[in-house]
């Protein structure tokens, strides 16, 4: 074929047609995959798709159940408006690197998955996945505990060269792509549930983009993919797909980490998780898999081993700050390991409010203590800030 | 025939004497009032006709002009009724004309001639300058209040008629009604635990800064709200008298000795309309809540709840002290110097017991934030979490201090605040507060990192330095502020969980 000179004489690839079908409403990754392997993708999108006549074919209206044909009809009506060429063009133009179901340029690892992805777009390296990769996963609503365990973990495992892989949610999964980033190790692997372009949550923009510049962000979804709850499922199987272990930091008890633990089950991925406190609803999900039989992520040397890397991980830097004084020691045991509000503090502690304030305000300042929104909770190492 | 008789009537809060003016002719009968009487007032001439008839008196079938004068001023309400009935009775020879030019007659008549009260007679009666005034027996006492009156009182309008002649003695005032007895008010003692609550509503009430409580249900929020009205010393007289003027221009309840002594709480519900929290109407304008509450509490619960347009409506008057009403015809200012209480739960979902628990989504908790603006946010001094209390505290623990012994320390505070700039603690200028309240070199240190972090605004700092010389007052500690007085300031101004990013790294 001739290189093309202009967009209107530009003959895009066959995969084009499959970026096409991505878009469709109702199209998860099953169906897409059964669309795709179909046959030539411009043949499906013509004789099936334009014509509304998907349901026709065998292997779709299996996929599609009972409402089969009703969705052919809307893939009719939205193709119709659909030009794939300007699709690809669009993406070809946002640098967004594309492979469909077959093609070598997939990641193996995902190729060959138990249900692997019909297109996979990504932005930065896809090269990068080779080594070692652990997923570190969790809630969104963490306490300060699995922030500062996530961060330390991914810190530590980009630090002895492990690649970390998440889904840059707010909560657990930002805060281990933070610690790998800030450890400059291993390149982060991201993997999001709606378009490379529509950045979500919007507070995790830079987060995101240092993630495309040091390593790699994969999505299923084409480009002006919103957010919506059901990608974030399929997200997670390829979470489950891309980690060689999977780590669940904190979780509630129904938790959406549970169906990532779910799909790294299903791929015989060992599912390590870090114990929390047992009156903690952020550890709930968590210690049930624990005790269900979950292997034990007390630190990333834990992780390593599991890994079947032999290296340990560099020494903990000695303790940077300065001790408590008998004060401050006073108000960190009334503390203890759980959040606690001012005035359970003063109670506990049985001292003035000004003198627990000052101490407070003491600890704060040498990061033995972490306050916001009135909750105060303890810091384990220095450092962890985030 | 002509007749004048003096009256007064309500604009806003103030009163405006008012000059009845009856004139009586030959021509067909009628009775016409005229001088910007509004729906109400106008009504006048029906009861006024079946009152004077009820009493066995004769109406003159003539032509019958009444007019108020000024005639500029918009007359509202039915407080001229017996001023008008009287100069008709005037006009037609039924009454001497002699005795009325020294008293003013404020009422409203019954059909079967029976003289009531009507809202903001004392204000009314405090605009009138005739030696002596008539009112109904229901509002002897608080037009006794003004005390440059002597005031008669009546109960019907035949009454007053014999009086007026002679033939009988004014009337005596009927006992005051027994039940004068008020309910206990809540008492501090009964807050088990909570020690930073506690200290929260005594620093409001010793500094007169406003206060947030947020914290989940069943916290006690609206338990401290209440307790935090019986730390307010007593108002002073002119306070006293202000308060008593918007309570009854509103037409709400005066206590017994029918001055407002007790600093008044007021605690709209959060369905409230705009017009009624901050006053106002179209054709007849009233106090709002926020001018009941002056020199007392206006209690917000659930303020979240509340529309954001009557929320953000408080903020000129809460800097003013006063809210200026505009309609097309008339403007009106009424007092509005109140100590405002907001309490809310942290997040829709209430979060009970602290981070980790709660399940609000972000979208839904920004939704929340932006519920209260950040400018209104800024005018809470204090904002404090409030935790329910340790189940040992509410089965076993020692009762807390009690209402008047916190109170005691209260005005021992006010006193020294007064002594010292003459006035509290939240309204200090930054100016005066640099040089009254000067930081000990010790506070250097401690405020660096919160200014260089962004965690504490330059207006921040003021108001917990506000905040600081009140928690000194009430020590009886003597500026420079110590830096635990400034820590514990900074614990009782609290960021709410809702303004921060929820656990976002």
């Amino acid at each position: 074929m001739a290189e093309p000179t202009t967009v209107t004489d530009s003959r895009p690839p066959p995969d084009a047609w499959v970026v096409a079908m991505a878009t469709l409403p109702h199209m998860g990754p099953g169906r897409l995959r059964a669309a795709v392997r179909l046959g030539e993708p411009e043949l499906t999108w013509t004789r099936d798709v334009v014509s509304g006549r998907a349901h026709r074919q065998p292997a779709l209206q299996k996929k599609l159940g009972k409402n089969a044909r009703a969705i052919a009809e809307q893939w009719a009506q939205v193709a119709a408006r659909v030009d794939p060429a300007t699709l690809w063009r669009a993406h070809a133009d946002a640098g967004i690197g594309i492979a469909t179901l077959g093609n070598p340029a997939m990641p193996a690892v995902l190729a060959g998955d138990l249900a692997p992805p019909g297109v996979l777009f990504w932005l930065g390296d896809p090269d990068v996945v080779v080594g070692p990769r652990v997923g570190i996963v969790g809630t969104r609503d963490c306490t300060r505990y699995g922030r500062d365990i996530a961060f330390e973990l991914g810190r530590d495992l980009a630090a002895v060269g492990v690649s970390v892989v998440s889904g840059l949610a707010l909560g657990i999964d930002g805060a281990a792509h933070a610690g790998a980033l800030a450890a400059e190790g291993a390149p982060p692997i991201g993997v999001v549930g709606t378009g490379l372009d529509t950045v979500y949550p919007r507070q995790h923009r830079r987060l995101w983009q240092q993630v495309v510049e040091r390593g790699v962000l994969f999505s299923e979804y084409p480009l002006r993919t919103g957010a919506e709850p059901w990608h974030f499922t399929s997200r997670n199987r390829l979470i489950a797909a891309l980690a060689d272990v999977l780590v669940v930091v904190e979780s509630h008890a129904a938790g959406g980490s549970m169906h990532t633990v779910d799909d790294a089950e299903r791929r015989q991925r060992p599912v390590m998780a870090v114990p929390g406190p047992v009156r903690s609803p952020a550890s709930a999900g968590t210690n049930k898999l624990l005790s269900e039989g979950a292997i034990v992520a007390r630190d990333v040397l834990d992780v390593l081993v599991e890994l079947g890397l032999k290296d340990r991980p560099p020494r903990a830097a000695a303790e940077a700050r300065p001790p408590p004084n008998a004060a401050g020691q006073h108000v960190l045991e009334a503390l203890g390991w759980q959040p606690a509000t001012f005035e359970q503090l003063v109670m506990r502690s049985g001292r003035s409010l000004a003198e627990v304030s000052a101490s407070l305000e003491q600890l704060q300042r040498d990061g033995w203590v972490d306050g916001r929104g009135g909750w105060y909770e303890r810091v384990a190492k220095a450092g962890a800030r985030s | 025939m002509f007749a004048t008789v003096h009256s007064a009537t309500l604009l806003g809060v103030d009163g405006h004497a008012v000059t009845v003016e009856v004139h009586v002719s030959k021509g067909l009968p009628g009775f016409t009032v005229v001088g910007s009487p509004d729906t109400v007032c106008r009504e006048a001439r029906d009861r006024v006709r079946a009152a004077l008839l009820s009493s066995g008196l004769e109406w003159p079938l003539r032509r019958i002009t009444v007019n108020l004068a000024p005639s500029g001023l918009r007359k509202g309400g039915s407080g001229l009724d017996l001023a008008i009935a009287i100069a008709v009775l005037v006009a037609s020879e039924k009454v001497p004309g002699l005795p009325i030019n020294d008293l003013a007659f404020v009422g409203e008549l019954g059909l079967d001639g029976s003289v009531r009260a009507v809202p903001g007679t004392l204000s009314m009666i405090d605009a009138v300058t005739q030696p002596a005034v008539v009112v109904g027996h229901a509002a002897a006492k608080e037009a006794e209040l003004v005390g440059r009156h002597t005031v008669r009182s009546v109960a019907t309008l035949g009454e007053l008629v014999a009086a007026l002649w002679g033939d009988e003695p004014w009337p005596e005032r009927p006992p005051a009604d027994a039940a004068g007895e008020t309910a206990e008010p809540a008492d501090l003692a009964d807050v088990r635990g909570q020690p930073v609550a506690r200290q929260a509503i005594e620093v409001a009430a010793a500094g007169g800064h406003h206060l947030l409580l947020y914290g989940p249900p069943g916290g006690g929020k609206t338990m401290l709200a209440t307790r935090l009205v019986g730390l307010l010393p007593e108002l002073d007289r002119a306070e006293a008298l202000e308060a008593t003027r918007i309570h009854s221009a509103a037409g709400a309840p005066l206590p017994p000795g029918g001055l407002v002594r007790r600093p008044p709480l007021r605690a709209p519900h959060h369905g409230a309309s705009k017009v009624a929290v901050i006053g106002g109407g179209s054709s007849w304008m009233a106090p709002g809540e926020i001018s009941l509450a002056h020199g007392g509490v206006l209690f917000l619960d659930e303020m979240a709840e509340f529309p954001v347009d009557v929320l953000e409506a408080l903020r000129t008057p809460l800097e003013e002290g006063v809210v200026r009403v505009a309609r097309a015809n008339f403007r009106v200012s009424y007092p509005a110097r109140f100590l405002l209480v907001g309490a809310m739960n942290p997040c829709p979902c209430g979060a009970a017991r602290g981070p980790g628990h709660c399940r609000c989504t972000p979208t839904s908790l920004a939704r929340y934030g932006r519920r209260l603006s950040g400018p209104l946010l800024d005018r809470f001094d204090l904002r404090v979490n409030i935790s329910p209390p340790e189940p040992r505290d509410l089965l076993g623990g020692e009762p807390g201090e009690s209402t008047a012994a916190v109170r005691e320390r209260v005005e021992r505070a006010r006193h020294r605040a007064w002594q010292r700039q003459r006035c509290v603690n939240g309204q200090l200028t930054s100016r005066a507060l640099n040089q009254l309240a000067p930081l000990h070199a010790d506070c250097h240190e401690l405020l660096e990192g919160h200014l260089a972090s962004g965690r504490l605004s330059a207006r921040g700092l003021r108001r917990i330095r506000c905040v600081a010389l009140t928690i000194a007052d009430l020590l009886g500690v003597e500026p420079p502020l110590r830096p635990d007085l400034l820590a514990l300031a900074m614990q009782l101004r609290n960021e709410p969980a809702f303004l921060y990013e929820r656990m976002a790294v």
